[in-house]
Parts: structure tokens; C-alpha cells; sequence
């Protein structure tokens, strides 16, 4: 186990609690900086679309995990963010400012759209985020002038002047500095006020409002920085998948980044990662699963949705912390061996409000 | 000079008359109970003082400011905090940010700055953190700090919930039933809490409390509620003697 002397105040708010924590995401940082070097272009492919998933997972992470709010839509802000880039890359607009208001935008409806989803919550705000990103979907194969309808729209390659960022390398890091600012400033959030205003909400909307937090505008900001995230996400896919249609932001998307961040573990910014990792490799091992089985059962239509599904309930059964929760549970196990008692991560039943009602 | 007062406040759920035509002041560095039988609408009117519910008629003065249609959220920067019966602490996260929470109301960062977490915030994060840790000494929490609520047994969560409505800074503090749940000893030190706080701080407190014991050491006046109606106002002695509310508490 490690204890860790606190001589300063400061060391409960920086970003690296210890060098520990600072010598391993180095490394990490290292590792990927370097990994270009080693991976074929097409795993860096892979990691880019990683990156993104995590980009967007971050957006749903701080509404859902963060503030407590489900929304079954962020696949629509993924398309705004998307079409607006490409439409803005259309019409000639730089790429670095094409990217701020596709984000400004996504954001904006974000906002809007958690005006009226103020008073809803649980399942109620989750079914009116679907009926919004269903709204989305509609207008995106009807608004013909705009987005090309059915038909898609090509996207632009992406560069800054005459430089090209759309090489499979430049990319990949072009993702991960954007991942890198992303976390930074989710991170920065979550440990200043609004940031634990979100957090009060989530756990009881009753005393954040007597601790003088306002409900209604800390809630549509939630919404407003959650679109934007996953607005910019957005425009990098549009990128990577190269040419838009309104079947690339379907139901299915919303699904599998609500998936990512349940899987992931809700509440922390960990699990956002092991989320898109997740989410990003789960295609691939079911392609390989798909080769190993019989053809009758490798066909069944819907079988990846499927089995979507299936892991989701699963993991809300048996391991609601999530993939980040389950690793805290074996460090600990390691930290404290042979000490580790069975019932360490089991909650006490602590008590009831009823028994002590009177 | 009276901090908070109220004027012929009801309120009714349905045919229930929770609270009945009740008026009554607090003055400046009171504290003053509020006592009486379950059900007799103590808590009601709790939550007509933090704006949780609107009185259908009467009115609340707090600080010579009319707040009868002041919105809930802003009650806390007016200087109200308050405790709730059962707890309602913010349950996934440890002490430490449930009390950085009650600094709400200091904020002067903007969202921008907290994005980028410019010296400014870090400034604040630190006196918030400073203002924190005076609450926690004064409470005895140091040895729960950095412990999720969830995990906590009840008398600390009680002892938490006080603290963080202290982090406000509030002038007026308003506890229910602070002492229900916790042991003997929990409740004696609660009783050295209590005057502490209004000591030392100055902080005005508004008490519902059962344990005529805590109210009779702690309280400048109290206050007896039955049905909803306003029984008696007077020291602890003369409410404990009152007629009416031995009858309200024993029945005919
Ligand atoms: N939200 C509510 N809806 C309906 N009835 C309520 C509500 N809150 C309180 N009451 C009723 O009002 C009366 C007073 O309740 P309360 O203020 O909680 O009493 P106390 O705190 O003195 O025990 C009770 O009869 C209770 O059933
Ligand atoms: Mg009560």
C-alpha cells in the first residue's frame, strides 16, 4: 500500500496525486507518442477512432456519469458536430475554425435541447433524448440542400493551410492531442465548483438547491458542455469515416456510447477510456467470434447489437462500477495481499432511511 | 432586532392542514427550538423557510427582506442553510467535496476560468479548502475527510450534513432533528456543537429537535407546534410546564 504525507493542500488538487501516478502516465503519454513507430497504419486507424469514442465519452460521461442525467440522443451531436464541420469544410471555411463552431453549435443545441429535458428524469429524459436524436435523423435525410439527404456528403480532407493532416499518423496524433485537451479540461471541471455542482445534482437535486446551486441552469449547462464534446468528437469522425449519411448516426450509435460509459464505469474518467477501448475493439473480436462460429448462428441479423445488449445487462448486474471499478477491485487486491479480506468492496448495509424515519 | 420572521404562514396538502396560520420571530443570536408531537408540522415549515414549498398565505421576513417568493437556490446566498431530517447528503462523494459543495455560494470564478483552471481558481480552491478544514476541526470530522458518504455509520453522516451547511457561512442555520439517530454520547457533544456554533460563530439557529434534554441546555426560547398550530412560545422551563402542551404531547 502506499501512504502519501500531505503537507499542502495543493496535493489534494493536482491534476498527479503522486509520482507514481505521474511516472505511469508518462509512460503511457511515451508509449503513445512512440507507438507510430511500431503500429501499421491500420491499428493506428483503430486508435484514432479509440480516441474519439473517448472525445464523445467524455461529453455523455460528464452528463450521465457526472450530473446523473441519461440521454439515449448523443449520436445526434455527433451528427451536428459532423455535418456542420463538413458543410463549414464545404464552404471553404479553415479547418481550425470550422471545428470551433461545429462544436459551439452542438453545444448550443445541447443547450437547448436541456431546456425542456429540465424537468424530466431517469427513464422520461432518456426516451425524450432518443425522440430528439430520431428528430435529428429526419431532418438529416430531408434537408437535402444541406446535407446531401440520403445521398451523404463527401467530407473534405482534413488540413490546416496547405498542410495535410489526413495521413494515417498525422491523424492519430491530431486525435490525441485533441483527447489530451479534451481530459484536461473535463478534468479541470470536475474539481472546481460547476463541476461539483453537477455531482450534487446527481446525488440529490433537494440539497444542491438549498446549498444554493441552480438547478435549471446548472442542468443545461451539463448539456450545453456535453454536446460540445461530443460535437467535436463528431467532427473528427466525420474524418475518419470520410463521407456522411444519416444511417451513420443512428440509434445504434447512441446506444453504444451510452454502453461505453456504463461499461467503462460511470462516474470517472478512467472508465471513459477503458469505455472506448472497449467499444472500439469490441467490433473486431466479434468479426473474429463471427469466423469461429457455425454460419446459421454467424448470420442471425442484429446479432452485434445483440450482443451489445447482452454485455450492457450483464455489467449493470454484475459490475455496475465497470470495467475502472473492477480494476480498482484487483490493485487493491494486489496492494494488500495477503491482507485482502472477500467482503472489502461490499457496501455495508448502512441503514435504511425508513428505520430511522422517526 | 429579529433575523427571520414569519406572518400567519399556512400550508395544506389536500385536506391536511400542515401549517396553520403560525407567526412567530427569531432574533439575532437565538437559539431557538421548534418542538412538538410527529406530524404536528415542524418539518413543513422547514421547508416554507428554505422555499421548498410556497405558503399558500402569509409571509417570511428574513434580514428585514421579504422572501416569500424568493427562488429555493438563491435562500443559501441570502444566508439560510439548513439539515434535513433523514440526511441528504450528496451520497457518491467523500466529506471533503460534500463540504466543498457548501462553498458553492463563494464562488466568483467563472466557467471559463475553471476550464482552463487559471491561478485564480486555484486561489479559491485553496480558501475554499482553508474554510473547509476550519468546519471540520470544529466538528471533529478530520478522521472521515477523504470518506465516501456511503460508508459512513449515521451519526457521522448527521455531524457531516451540519457541516456542510456551515460552509456557507449561514447566518441563520436551520437543523432537523439533528440528534435523532445518534447515540448518547454523540448527542452530548452534538449539544457542545451546538453552542460552539452559535458562540463562537454568531450563527443564529433554528432547531427541531424531540430530545427535551439537548433543547433545555442549548436554547434561548422554544416553540410548541401541534395539528399544525402554534401551542406556545417561551423559555425552556415554561414550555415544559405549559398546559397545552402536555396535553398535545400526552392527549387528553
Ligand atoms: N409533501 C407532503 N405531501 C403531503 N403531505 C405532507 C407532505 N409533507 C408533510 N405532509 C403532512 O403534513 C403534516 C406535517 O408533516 P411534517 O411537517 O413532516 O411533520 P413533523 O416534521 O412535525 O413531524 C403531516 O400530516 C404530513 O403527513
Ligand atoms: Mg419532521
Amino acid at each position: 500500500m502506499r501512504f502519501i504525507k500531505k503537507t499542502h493542500y495543493n496535493q489534494d488538487i493536482q491534476l498527479f496525486k503522486h509520482q507514481g501516478q505521474l511516472f505511469w502516465y508518462g509512460a503511457l503519454g511515451v508509449a503513445l507518442l512512440l507507438s507510430p513507430l511500431v503500429l501499421s497504419d491500420f491499428y493506428l486507424g483503430e486508435l484514432s477512432l479509440v480516441f474519439i469514442y473517448a472525445i464523445a465519452g467524455i461529453g455523455l460521461m460528464l452528463l450521465t456519469g457526472y450530473t446523473g442525467l441519461v440521454s439515449l440522443g448523443h449520436a445526434a451531436f455527433l451528427a451536428i458536430g459532423a455535418y456542420t464541420h463538413a458543410y463549414l469544410l464545404a464552404q471553404g471555411w479553415p479547418f481550425p475554425v470550422s471545428i470551433l463552431c461545429a462544436t459551439l453549435l452542438s453545444s448550443l443545441v445541447g443547450a437547448i435541447i436541456g431546456i425542456p429535458a429540465l424537468r424530466m428524469t431517469g427513464i422520461y429524459l432518456a426516451v425524450a433524448t432518443l425522440a430528439f436524436a430520431i428528430i435529428v435523423e429526419q431532418v438529416l435525410s430531408h434537408w437535402v440542400s444541406v446535407t446531401g439527404g440520403f445521398r451523404g456528403m463527401a467530407v473534405e480532407l482534413p488540413s490546416i493551410g496547405s498542410f495535410s493532416l489526413d495521413d494515417s499518423v498525422t491523424f492519430y496524433f491530431l486525435c490525441l492531442f485533441i483527447l489530451t485537451g479534451c481530459l484536461f479540461l473535463a478534468l479541470n471541471l470536475l474539481r472546481t465548483s460547476t463541476g461539483r455542482a453537477m455531482t450534487a445534482i446527481r446525488d440529490s437535486e433537494i440539497s444542491a438547491q438549498s446549498m444554493g446551486i441552480h438547478l435549471a441552469y446548472t442542468k443545461t449547462l451539463a448539456f450545453g458542455i456535453s454536446a460540445g464534446f461530443t460535437g467535436l468528437a463528431g467532427s473528427l469522425l466525420a474524418h475518419k469515416i470520410g463521407y456522411l449519411a444519416p444511417d451513420s448516426f443512428t440509434l445504434l450509435i447512441s446506444i453504444q456510447l451510452l454502453l461505453m460509459v456504463v461499461v467503462g464505469g460511470l462516474g470517472s474518467l478512467h472508465g471513459v477510456i477503458y469505455g472506448a477501448l472497449f467499444i472500439g475493439l469490441l467490433p473486431q473480436g466479434l468479426a473474429l467470434l463471427r469466423d469461429t462460429l457455425p454460419p446459421a448462428l454467424a448470420q442471425i441479423p442484429g446479432l452485434e447489437p445483440g450482443i451489445f445488449g447482452l454485455i450492457l445487462v450483464l455489467v449493470l448486474i454484475y459490475e455496475p462500477q465497470g470495467i475502472y471499478g473492477r480494476w480498482l477491485k484487483i490493485r487493491s487486491y494486489f496492494e494488500e495481499f495477503p491482507l485482502y479480506r472477500k467482503a472489502t468492496h461490499k457496501r455495508q448495509r448502512s441503514y435504511l432511511r425508513t428505520e430511522r424515519l422517526k | 432586532m429579529s433575523l427571520l420572521a414569519a406572518n400567519n404562514l399556512s400550508l395544506s396538502f389536500g385536506g391536511v392542514h400542515a401549517v396553520e396560520d403560525v407567526s412567530f420571530s427569531v432574533n439575532k443570536g437565538e437559539v431557538f427550538s421548534i418542538i412538538g408531537p410527529n406530524g404536528a408540522g415542524k418539518t413543513t415549515l422547514f421547508n416554507l423557510i428554505s422555499r421548498i414549498y410556497d405558503a399558500s398565505t402569509g409571509s417570511i421576513r428574513f434580514n428585514e427582506q421579504d422572501i416569500s417568493q424568493v427562488p429555493t437556490h438563491r435562500i443559501a446566498e441570502l444566508g439560510i442553510a439548513r439539515t434535513f431530517q433523514n440526511t441528504e447528503l450528496f451520497e457518491q462523494e467523500t466529506v471533503l467535496r460534500n463540504l466543498l459543495i457548501g462553498q458553492h455560494v463563494h464562488r466568483r470564478t467563472n466557467l471559463l476560468q475553471e476550464f482552463l483552471f487559471l491561478p485564480s481558481v486555484r486561489q479559491q480552491e485553496l480558501r475554499f479548502r482553508k474554510d473547509v478544514e476550519d468546519v471540520i476541526d470544529l466538528l471533529d470530522l478530520q478522521h472521515y475527510r477523504h470518506q465516501v458518504i456511503a460508508n459512513l455509520p449515521y451519526g457521522v453522516r448527521k455531524m457531516v450534513e451540519v457541516a456542510r451547511a456551515l460552509c456557507l457561512k449561514p447566518r441563520l442555520l436551520l437543523l432537523d432533528e439533528p440528534s435523532s439517530g445518534l447515540n448518547p454520547e454523540e448527542t452530548e457533544d452534538l449539544s457542545f456543537q451546538i453552542e460552539d456554533i452559535n458562540e463562537e460563530l454568531g450563527t443564529t439557529i433554528i432547531m427541531v429537535e424531540h430530545d427535551m434534554n439537548l433543547v433545555s441546555r442549548t436554547s434561548t426560547r422554544v416553540m410548541a407546534l401541534a395539528d399544525g398550530k402554534l401551542i406556545a412560545v417561551g423559555s425552556p422551563v415554561e414550555i415544559q410546564q405549559h398546559p397545552e402542551v402536555l396535553k398535545a404531547y400526552l392527549g387528553e
